[in-house]
């Protein structure tokens, strides 16, 4: 059967749905491989070299490891297709509430530092990138540099030392839910992020205005005396705007691993954190399907990143 | 005179290479531009020539150069010192451009009809009937197939002449006094290259546009254009109507002329200018093409600048020893 | 010599480079060589905990009463040693594979190992080496196998890249019709311009590399006590960050130190890229 698609854009779309697919499907078998294939039996690792042989054989049981592997597979393809993470050894929770609970948190201020990197990365990416003077693009570049070689978790430190330990402007740790409370302890992690954010997202708009602002098409557009507002829009930004649309949903997934050490840090409820725990207390299921959601989250951003740069500059590759 | 449109005098621009240094990159260019002329503006690379054009778009600073001295008239104004307002009034309106590479032609991100919309509501707010009107007419008019779906196509779904052909038709949106073409050719199939040519003569012969025509292709030029303007190491050497480019008064001319290769002979020798054209930055003090030059005398090199005079009612030459080697005009 | 060096600095990108390798010689030579000028070992008690800087312990002593110096430069070879191998071990089995794979006719293997390289890559690295310590415990040794383990994915997907645009070139095409054997292209075409590519992206991925390390011991699962390491020392000092800054910031700033030394070589080799 040949599938019929009309419009060019359609199909491309389509094929990258089926991309996206396929490599959320490969997320799944390397996040279930991984706990088969190390040495060693997560059960008796779990439960330590003293523990009962039954009890050993009760926790295989539980965590399915008692059948062969291919039953196995077909076993966890069957329980996730039924939206089944498994459950907590520690809480027994099941690991899908345990991310619907944590989540939102962690999504909050991502969601934040994103919007305010990229309300701040506009601007000085295409005003330095316009100008195109060498010392102003070489010394933002070298202090973009220094902030993003260094590690998140110094900066925090160091924020907390200034913030928290030297002026009571932000608790040093804790958390308490609702909006205009919880703020008080996400602003600084958000600076933190947003910091981080613009240094990476400003300089990649800034090489893509520089690219543009060479470009025969812009002075085309000069020369037929197009307005301000129009030429800002359809010569310098919406031609350079793809790159960073890429990147920014790439960088949403790094984020999302850095968020780790940011919640463990600031000691907010978040699911980073909650990772972070499960791996200290070999709690197999919970990370296992954290582990799984960061993968199809992240498949599903750079889907979307991707459609969106294309949607901007049909020059882009889906 | 009350034929010329605009008139270019004794031009120099210079380019800001780093904070201190500048180098020249244009001097000593004059040329003359008559209402519905089709002007061709010939040389090697480097020769200045897309300066030259550049600076009669206004479009200089974008590449750290600047008008040294020298003036561009246009139609009472003077270009050089054209206020913002000044060039409000002219791009789009007056002055029409035709890009240089042909696959860069258009903007990217926005669909032809976006761009045509804009070039046709430079004059003023236009309805959408109005707009979408005009397009087709002026998707028709470079003889563009299908315009409706061309409106509503990206350039990356066109071929290359077809890009061009949008750009002319942005170009003359407005019906311009004067369209600048800086290479529109480069990059496009022979044919495709002689389709672009003709729509070029056809809209000069419809609208009295004057045309200045860059290329670095003397075949091409010579064979559309009604003068010829030839530059070499930044300065114009010689004006002469296409009709007499055999009876060129500057031996650079000539020796472009000759090393046309439909000139050769089978198995015959290719004929070469020798050396390379000075670069620019060490540009010889008198003739900038004495080195190359096989009449050469003391003289060409003690004279700085070799003015650019007329010699007869159409020919002009930079060559001060025109009359001992050409026997003077005819 | 200095001549030399001077030269090399006034071309564009050059004194970027040449700061970026002395800082990074500089704190490698004096990790390595700290026992030769350091009276105290890493894990000595020399004193009261939490006694600031003074002459003799100019970077302070930490809450145990160990000398702060020592131990920031006792981890030198934890840091950048770890990363050293974090990232040549993939370097080397990514570019390998990206190579064979550009090369390879089998449909089904292609398909397999290329969507083992995009699932793999999907997952953000910090978050997949956090989740393999579940499964093989913390540890520096254990860092190893696991950026072994996971990184090469994003070279192989460089090299691979990059190998498929090079056998296209004309002159490795040429190379094929005059029937030049496959070795022959393998090594004198593909792969210097293959492993150009994939050493450009390893020097910037020393840097995540060096803060994947950094951060997994900060959260206690890289380094274990009572090894000298940055990022578990930095973890150390949190909890005493108003009383005793000192034990948090010096290992915090080697490790700005090392990672900015590779960040202005990379800096400094694309300015160069960009001006010739």
């Amino acid at each position: 059967m040949k599938l019929q698609l009309s419009s060019p854009l359609a199909r491309k779309i389509f094929g990258r749905t089926i991309r996206a697919l396929s490599i959320s499907f490969w997320v799944m078998v390397i996040a279930f491989a991984l706990m088969r294939v190390t040495p060693g039996d997560p059960a008796s690792a779990r439960l330590g070299a003293g523990a009962e042989e039954e009890a050993i054989e009760a926790l295989r049981e539980q965590l399915g490891l008692n059948v062969n592997p291919f039953q196995q597979f077909i076993n966890y393809l069957g329980d996730l297709s039924r939206g089944d993470l498994g459950t907590s050894l520690v809480s027994g929770i099941s690991v899908s509430e345990i991310i619907t609970k944590t989540f939102p948190l962690t999504l909050t201020y991502i969601a934040f530092s994103f919007l305010f990197a990229f309300l701040i990365s506009i601007p000085i990416g295409v005003f330095i990138g316009w100008s195109n003077k060498a010392s102003w693009v070489y010394s933002f570049r070298t202090f973009t540099s220094i902030v993003i070689a260094t590690p998140n978790f110094f900066i925090a430190m160091v924020a907390i030392l200034f913030f928290s330990v030297q002026r009571d402007w932000a608790p040093v740790f804790g958390y308490e839910p609702g909006f205009p409370g919880n703020m008080r302890y996400l602003w600084l992690p958000i600076a933190i992020n947003t910091l981080i954010l613009v240094s990476i997202i400003s300089r990649v708009l800034l090489a893509s205005v520089v690219d543009t602002r060479s470009e025969e098409f812009v002075e085309t557009g000069i020369i037929r005396g197009v307005s301000r507002i129009r030429f800002f829009w359809f010569y310098i930004l919406k031609p350079s705007l793809a790159p960073t649309i890429v990147l920014m949903s790439y960088m949403m997934g790094t984020m999302l691993g850095a968020t780790v050490i940011l919640e463990t840090i600031f000691s907010l409820p978040g699911i980073g954190r909650e990772l972070v725990g499960a791996v200290l207390a070999s709690d197999y299921p919970v990370v296992q399907g954290i582990l799984i959601f960061f993968g199809v989250i992240t498949v599903f951003l750079s889907f979307i990143g991707d459609l969106l740069a294309y949607l901007l500059d049909r020059r882009v590759k889906l | 005179m009350s034929n010329v449109l605009a008139k270019i005098q004794d031009i120099r621009i210079d380019v800001r290479v780093t904070r201190r240094l500048r180098l020249r990159i244009v001097d000593t260019a004059s040329l003359t531009i008559q209402k519905g002329q089709l002007l061709g503006l010939i040389g090697e690379s480097g020769s200045g020539k897309t300066m030259l054009c550049r600076a009669l778009v206004g479009t200089l600073n974008r590449r750290g150069a600047y008008v040294h001295s020298g003036s561009i008239d246009f139609e009472g104004i003077d270009l050089v010192k054209a206020s913002k307002k000044d060039w409000r009034n002219i791009r789009g309106h007056k002055i029409g451009y035709i890009p240089q590479s042909a696959l860069a032609g258009p903007n990217p991100v926005m669909r032809i009809g976006a761009q045509l919309a804009e070039a046709i509501t430079q004059g003023g707010r236009k309805s959408k009937e109005e707009v979408r009107r005009r397009s087709i007419e002026l998707l028709e008019l470079v003889q563009i197939r299908r315009p409706e779906v061309v409106l509503k196509q990206y350039p990356y779904e066109l071929s290359g002449g077809m890009k061009q052909r949008v750009m002319i038709a942005c170009a003359i949106a407005q019906n311009p006094k004067l369209i600048v073409a800086d290479e529109p050719t480069t990059g496009l199939d022979v044919t495709v290259q002689a389709e672009i040519m003709e729509l070029l003569r056809n809209i000069r012969k419809e609208f009295d546009t004057s045309i200045i025509l860059v290329s670095h292709d003397l075949q091409l030029i010579n064979s559309v254009c009604d003068d010829i303007v030839v530059m070499h190491a930044g300065a114009t050497i010689e004006k002469v109507p296409s009709s007499k480019v055999t009876a060129a008064l500057h031996p650079y001319t000539h020796a472009l002329y000759d090393s046309r290769i439909d000139l050769v002979e089978p198995r015959g020798k290719l004929r070469t200018i020798k050396g390379q054209p000075p670069s620019v930055g060490k540009w010889p003090t008198g003739c900038r093409f004495a080195d190359r030059c096989d009449f050469v005398k003391d003289v060409c090199r003690s004279t700085d600048p070799t003015p650019f005079v007329q010699v007869n009612d159409s020919q002009w030459s930079a060559c001060i020893r025109h009359k001992e080697i050409y026997g003077g005009a005819k | 010599m200095i001549r030399r060096i001077r030269e090399y600095a006034a071309l564009p990108g050059g004194f970027g480079i040449i700061c970026g390798i002395s800082m990074f010689l500089t704190i490698t030579i004096l990790g390595f060589a700290r026992p030769l000028f350091i009276p105290y070992a890493p894990d000595e008690l020399v004193g009261d905990g939490l006694a600031g800087p003074s002459w003799q312990h100019p970077f302070g002593l930490d809450q145990l009463g160990r000398d702060m110096l020592s131990r920031t430069l006792a981890a030198v070879p934890a840091d950048i040693g770890v990363a050293f191998l974090g990232v040549s071990i993939p370097l080397f089995i990514g570019t390998l594979i990206g190579i064979l794979l550009a090369f390879a006719k089998n449909k089904v293997f292609l398909s397999l190992v290329g969507s083992i390289i995009d699932g793999i890559n999907a997952f953000p690295l910090l978050i997949i080496a956090i989740a393999m310590v579940t499964f093989l415990g913390p540890g520096l040794f254990n860092v190893v196998i696991i950026l072994a383990l996971m990184n090469w994915a994003r070279y192989a997907r460089i090299a691979r890249t990059r190998a498929q645009i090079v056998l296209r070139e004309n002159y490795v095409e040429a190379a094929r019709l005059m029937g030049y054997p496959r070795r022959r292209i393998i090594f004198k075409h593909v792969t210097p311009n293959v492993s150009s590519e994939t050493l450009a992206y390893a020097l910037s991925d020393f840097i995540l590399v060096i803060v994947i390390i950094s951060g997994l011991s900060f959260l206690g699962l890289g380094a274990r006590p009572p090894a000298a390491e940055w990022g578990s020392m930095i973890a150390d000092g949190r909890v005493f960050l108003g009383e005793a800054w000192w034990i948090t910031v010096f290992p915090g700033l080697a490790l700005c130190w090392s990672a900015v030394s590779i960040s202005l070589i990379v800096e400094g080799l694309s300015r160069r890229d960009r001006a010739s």
